[in-house]
């Protein structure tokens, strides 16, 4: 039996990041990669980018809809007979759309939970039996500076995100000590979800270290939470300073 | 109406008795309260807290009656609204108090079932929200979200509902700030209450009514379970002009259990 969590351990098997072929999960692949990890690289639609990056990085591509269950174990069973067992799951798939509220229809508020709520939920309960099994395994979920403090014209993003931090309490919770479960809750960084407006001074100088955030600092703090042996259930928000609370 | 939200409809140059919607007559001078959940341990304590403040309250539970609403239903939220509004002619407070729960390890709960408590107490609060939004903007009324300490503490077993309390608190904040200056939007996050729901968490961990009360009373600082009128009292006070500079904000009435 290995001790949970231990880095030693944990390093050089497997890492599932979802919704990796750009932005956070794109650079998570690439940081996991050089820590020497085999990389799933998971993708919803855009295939040629995630075996791209699977090239470079010497990972594997495998396509599916977080949002459907059965398509997250099948990916998952499929991807275990491959690489082997997955050590670390970076659950980090998402989209984001403003809209107020008048306009956020059913379509749009259920297809936000499915797919971040669910995309933690789905392949949370795919991998934990075999790290059950096996005795350790880390899970790290990805939510948003967003879900701590609130914004307008968000609400089925900000919902959605504060229900990933209360589900990865309780599982952080549930699955202890042979399982570890954080969150990481960026703030605004530099990826193609990023409104442009957000990318200017109007924004910038209300950060107080000045600037938003680059996806491999966020790739950095992943890989920290996902490898800290005596961490689990923690909230890590590297956001420039903008939530000090 | 208590004299400070008299005063404070006075300062703000509107009579909250007289703002109803256009040509539909009030059925009496006081200000409306819908409350779900209002069959519940909590839900009864609410419709009581409330009325003895003076409001006059539409009650919905999904077990029937004039405001029957079933909250998992996606249709069903508007329709309440629609309901309450054209019996009261106004709308001043919802309560989001109805909800589901069961309780099982992430890997064994049925996946339909686990939706279901999400969509239940998350979605069924935000549609009502935003059926309740236009008519709470014309009376500068109040949502409260009733979370939980699970959705701030997690809780094993429970991650369905715990991801449900949370997420009520994220759209607690974020509908806070989209919906100022016209309507306040706060979260009641309470510890354990004592009310029938128990029974839920005494079945899953195998013991008796009278021993999860006791081992939840034990784990309290202040000795004991909390009495739904305790609860119902911060939602009033959230909601009334008492709470009137409160928005995005979350009270804990919990017993000690969590001081972070």
């Amino acid at each position: 039996m290995t001790p949970a969590g231990d880095p030693a351990v944990d390093r050089g098997r497997v890492a599932l990041i979802t919704g990796a072929s750009g932005g956070i999960g794109q650079a998570t692949a690439v940081r996991f990669a050089a820590a020497g990890y085999r990389v799933l690289v998971h993708y919803r639609s855009n295939r040629a980018a995630a075996e791209a990056i699977a090239a470079e990085i010497g990972g594997t591509a495998f396509g599916c809809d977080v949002a459907d269950p059965d398509a997250v174990a099948r990916m998952i069973r499929v991807a275990e007979d491959e690489l082997g067992p997955i050590d670390v799951a970076v659950c980090n798939a998402g989209f984001y759309e403003e809209r107020p509220l008048a306009e956020v229809d059913d379509a749009l508020w259920d297809r936000t939970l499915r797919v971040i709520l669910g995309g933690c939920f789905h392949v949370a309960r795919a991998v934990i039996p075999g790290m059950r099994d096996r005795g350790h395994g880390s899970i790290v979920a990805i939510a948003s500076e967003l879900a701590l403090v609130g914004g307008v014209n968000v609400a089925p993003y900000v919902a959605a995100k504060a229900a990933v931090i209360g589900f990865a309490r309780s599982l952080a919770r549930e699955v202890a000590p042979s399982i570890r479960v954080n969150v990481v809750a960026p703030g605004a960084v530099d990826t193609p979800l990023l409104p442009d407006r957000d990318r200017g001074p109007g924004y910038t100088s209300t950060v107080p270290l000045g600037r938003i955030g680059r996806p491999a600092e966020i790739a950095e703090a992943i890989l920290h939470v996902a490898e800290a042996p005596w961490t689990t259930g923690a909230v890590y928000s590297p956001n420039g300073g903008v939530v000090i609370q | 109406m208590d004299h400070r939200r008299r005063l404070f409809a006075e300062r703000r140059g509107r009579d909250p008795v007289s703002a109803t919607s256009p040509g539909v007559p009030s059925l009496d001078d006081r200000p409306v309260a819908l409350v779900t959940g209002s069959g519940g341990g909590l839900g009864r304590a609410l419709v009581e807290a409330f009325d003895a403040a003076g409001w006059a309250v539409a009650g919905a539970t999904h077990r029937g009656g004039r405001y029957a609403a079933d909250l998992a239903d996606p249709s069903a939220p508007g329709d309440l609204v629609t309901r309450v509004t054209a019996a009261f002619g106004r709308l001043d407070v919802v309560v989001a108090n109805h909800a589901a729960m069961t309780m099982n390890p992430v890997d064994l709960h049925p996946v339909d079932d686990w939706w279901r408590i999400v969509e239940t107490n998350l979605s069924g609060s935000f549609r009502l929200a935003r059926a309740a939004a236009p008519h709470l903007a014309r009376t500068r009324g109040a949502i409260v979200f009733m979370s939980s300490e699970w959705g701030v503490t997690g809780w094993p077993d429970a991650s369905a509902y715990a991801a449900s309390k949370a997420g009520l608190i994220g759209l607690t904040k974020a509908l806070a700030r989209e919906l100022a200056p016209d309507v306040r939007v706060n979260a009641v996050a309470p510890g354990v209450i004592d009310t029938p729901q128990l029974q839920v968490d005494a079945d899953a961990a195998g013991v008796s009514l009278d021993e999860i009360r006791r081992r939840y009373a034990a784990a309290a600082p202040l000795g004991r379970i909390a009495d739904p009128s305790e609860i119902a009292a911060s939602v009033v006070f959230l909601a009334s002009s008492d709470g009137g500079y409160y928005t995005g904000q979350v009270l804990q009435p919990n017993g000690g259990t969590t001081t972070a």
